[in-house]
């Protein structure tokens, strides 16, 4: 009986329009690169299933508008999540500004156990860069966050980050995880724990029979 | 035929620095280094476009649209054109009339003309002479224009028009969206502008277009670009409980699976389904929402959801929140070929009991948001009633506001045959 996985959770991509927030996931889920896309209206995502100490950890990724005025929308969806990628774009110091912004927010609404990671996205645009390497380290260390230089041009440093990030959740769910390893037949839903009832992956659920 | 206007020195700036022309053609395989997207830029005349001025990408008609038979094209046109002539009489005295050739599709050579006088825009225009240019001419919000240049590229890049870094399709979609910003500096720019404009830029010059543009966001879906954007989430909560009733087997389904109408709904309703359908149906809705206002919107968005889960086998493709969620964002196009949607649209129409029920909703939703408005603050009041006023300044004494089409819904019980 072949398990399609063993956890369950969601990651939240944020940051300010335009710094590739799209980019970013399209080049982790189906390993493509469009220069030409469109932006994102509203709240989009994807999965992906990838290995981590021999578990196999489902994540699914929620992408979101960047524009301010979307928060109405996006904010409802912080509390579902385990991680947050924060994303500012090295070619524009605006958008490394408002990382504190984004973080303060994700204090607010996100639930505490929350993992951050921070990425400044666009490191093969060397030529235009705005940011420094060192400026993003320095706050990523103030927040506390581990912190990548991605490029989802050429596809840099970008399983990296995710696995960085997944690690980082199962880390900090690890009593649930230790559970999991007790009695190996089950799965385990982080993100359905994070709620009353499980809004599990339907076609996983399915497969598996009878979870909730 | 657009009048040449120099970008301002910070968009010069800017589109000097996006490189590539081409580079957005990428992706559209052996063609795309071929094809000349603007002939300005590289003097290619050279042009592999679907009829629609598309290049490629999942809007791109394979030509294999039947076309109507060309006596009957002329036939609409001269109707047309007779509607024209007499258009204040066709809209008070035959409204009905006006709204079946709507639902048949406006000849696509007549389109921008009737696009312009359905939503009044064309008054606004007329109304307004210099008024664009005024507003080009202002510096604008910085806040508002870094956004709005970020985006110029990321709207139907496989269209011939949007599709090269800097060309006129994108600077004059920066002149429309600056131009508003200006024009409601309390409004802003909100990212979904972006498509709307650029929709009716692909048929007509940056200014009518800027005028159109207006009526769209202040009669048509007031409130759904502006701050909070909480017009879009009344609607979506309006939309999912008008589904329980049309289509509770698609209702159950969403709400199993706990998806939002948010989710979905949220590009469908913002961007009048311009990325979501075949090009063919965007401008056959447009045509009718043109004419009939938002409860368009509402019903395309009912009549997708049947099509994409209202039966037991289609519900079987899609077990699951992710499956759901995929299926909903890449409708395919066979799914909702245009004769479908407007048919299924005008049975809809027939079955009066729904439509009233549907009615009693949208009183509803009004009566909401008149308690939406007085529990606003006072300035924002204050701020209606100046824009109210300007309004009907620039309207100078004009008659009607039929922008909206909503004095008309009620006559709209009888049910056209649609033949088209």
């Amino acid at each position: 009986m072949a398990k399609q996985y063993d956890v369950l959770f969601r990651l939240l991509l944020l940051g300010d329009s335009g710094v590739g927030k799209t980019c970013l996931l399209c080049r982790f889920t189906d390993n493509e690169f469009h220069p030409s896309h469109i932006s994102t209206i509203g709240v989009d995502f994807k999965m992906k299933t990838l290995e981590i100490d021999g578990i196999k950890v489902r994540i699914q990724i929620w992408d979101t508008a960047g524009q301010e005025r979307y928060q109405t929308i996006t904010k409802q969806y912080y509390r579902r999540a385990q991680g947050i990628f924060l994303v500012y774009d090295i070619t524009s110091e605006r958008s490394f500004q408002h990382i504190m912004k984004w973080a303060s927010d994700v204090d607010e609404y996100a639930p505490d156990n929350i993992q951050r990671i921070l990425i400044g996205n666009k490191s093969d645009e060397e030529e235009k860069r705005q940011v420094a390497t060192g400026q993003g380290n320095k706050l990523a260390k103030d927040y506390g966050m581990d912190f990548f230089e991605t490029s989802a041009s050429t596809n840099y440093n970008i399983t990296e980050s995710f696995t960085r990030l997944a690690e980082q959740v199962l880390a900090a769910n690890k009593k649930d995880l230790d559970l999991l390893r007790a009695s190996v037949t089950d799965e385990l839903n982080l993100a359905a724990l994070e709620e009353e009832e499980g809004i599990t992956d339907g076609a996983a659920a399915s497969q598996k029979g009878c979870w909730c | 035929m657009l009048p040449s206007h120099p970008p301002s020195p910070n968009y010069l700036e800017s589109a000097s620095m996006m490189s590539g022309t081409l580079e957005s053609l990428s992706g559209l395989g052996e063609d795309g280094s071929s094809i000349g997207s603007d002939s300005e830029i590289n003097g290619l005349a050279v042009r592999r476009t679907d009829k629609y001025g598309f290049l490629g990408g999942t809007q791109y008609s394979e030509g294999s649209d039947k076309d109507i038979r060309v006596d009957v094209a002329r036939q609409r046109e001269l109707k047309w054109l007779d509607m024209f002539n007499n258009w204040d009489k066709w809209v008070s005295r035959r409204f009905q009339k006006v709204k079946l050739r709507c639902r048949k599709g406006i000849p696509s050579s007549l389109r921008a003309k009737a696009w312009q006088l359905l939503s009044n825009s064309k008054e606004l225009l007329d109304s307004n002479p210099g008024k664009f240019e005024e507003l080009e001419r202002e510096q604008g919000d910085p806040k508002w224009l870094d956004i709005i240049e970020k985006d110029l590229h990321r709207q139907f890049p496989f269209h011939e028009m949007f599709a090269a870094r800097g060309g006129h399709g994108q600077q004059d979609l920066y002149r429309v969206l600056k131009a508003y910003t200006v024009y409601r500096p309390e409004e802003g720019y909100c990212q979904a502008q972006a498509p709307v404009a650029a929709v009716l830029l692909m048929h007509m010059p940056a200014e009518h277009a800027f005028w159109c543009l207006v009526q769209i966001c202040e009669t048509y879906l007031p409130g759904y670009y502006s701050a909070g954007l909480e017009a879009i989430q009344l609607d979506g909560e309006i939309f999912f409980s008008l589904l329980r009733r049309v289509c509770p087997m698609a209702y159950r389904h969403l709400k199993k699976f706990k998806i939002d109408p948010i989710l979905y709904m949220t590009e469908w309703f913002m961007c009048v389904f311009s990325r979501t359908l075949p090009w063919s149906c965007v401008l056959r809705v447009w045509d009718m929402f043109f004419c009939e206002g938002v409860k368009i919107v509402f019903r395309v968005g009912l009549v997708l959801l049947k099509q994409m889960l209202g039966s037991v086998d289609k519900l079987r493709e899609v077990q699951g929140m992710y499956e759901t969620m995929e299926r909903l964002r890449n409708i395919p196009p066979e799914s909702v070929r245009e004769d479908l949607l407007v048919q299924e649209d005008d049975r809809k129409k027939k079955r009066s009991k729904e439509d009233k029920k549907k009615e009693k909703e949208e009183e509803k939703r009004k009566e909401k948001e008149k308690k939406k408005d007085k529990a606003d603050k006072e300035s924002q009041k204050k701020e209606k009633e100046r824009a109210e006023k300007e309004k009907k300044k620039e309207k100078g004494g004009k008659k009607k506001d039929r922008g909206g089409g909503e004095a008309e819904e009620k006559n709209g019980a009888t049910a056209p045959r649609d033949s088209a």
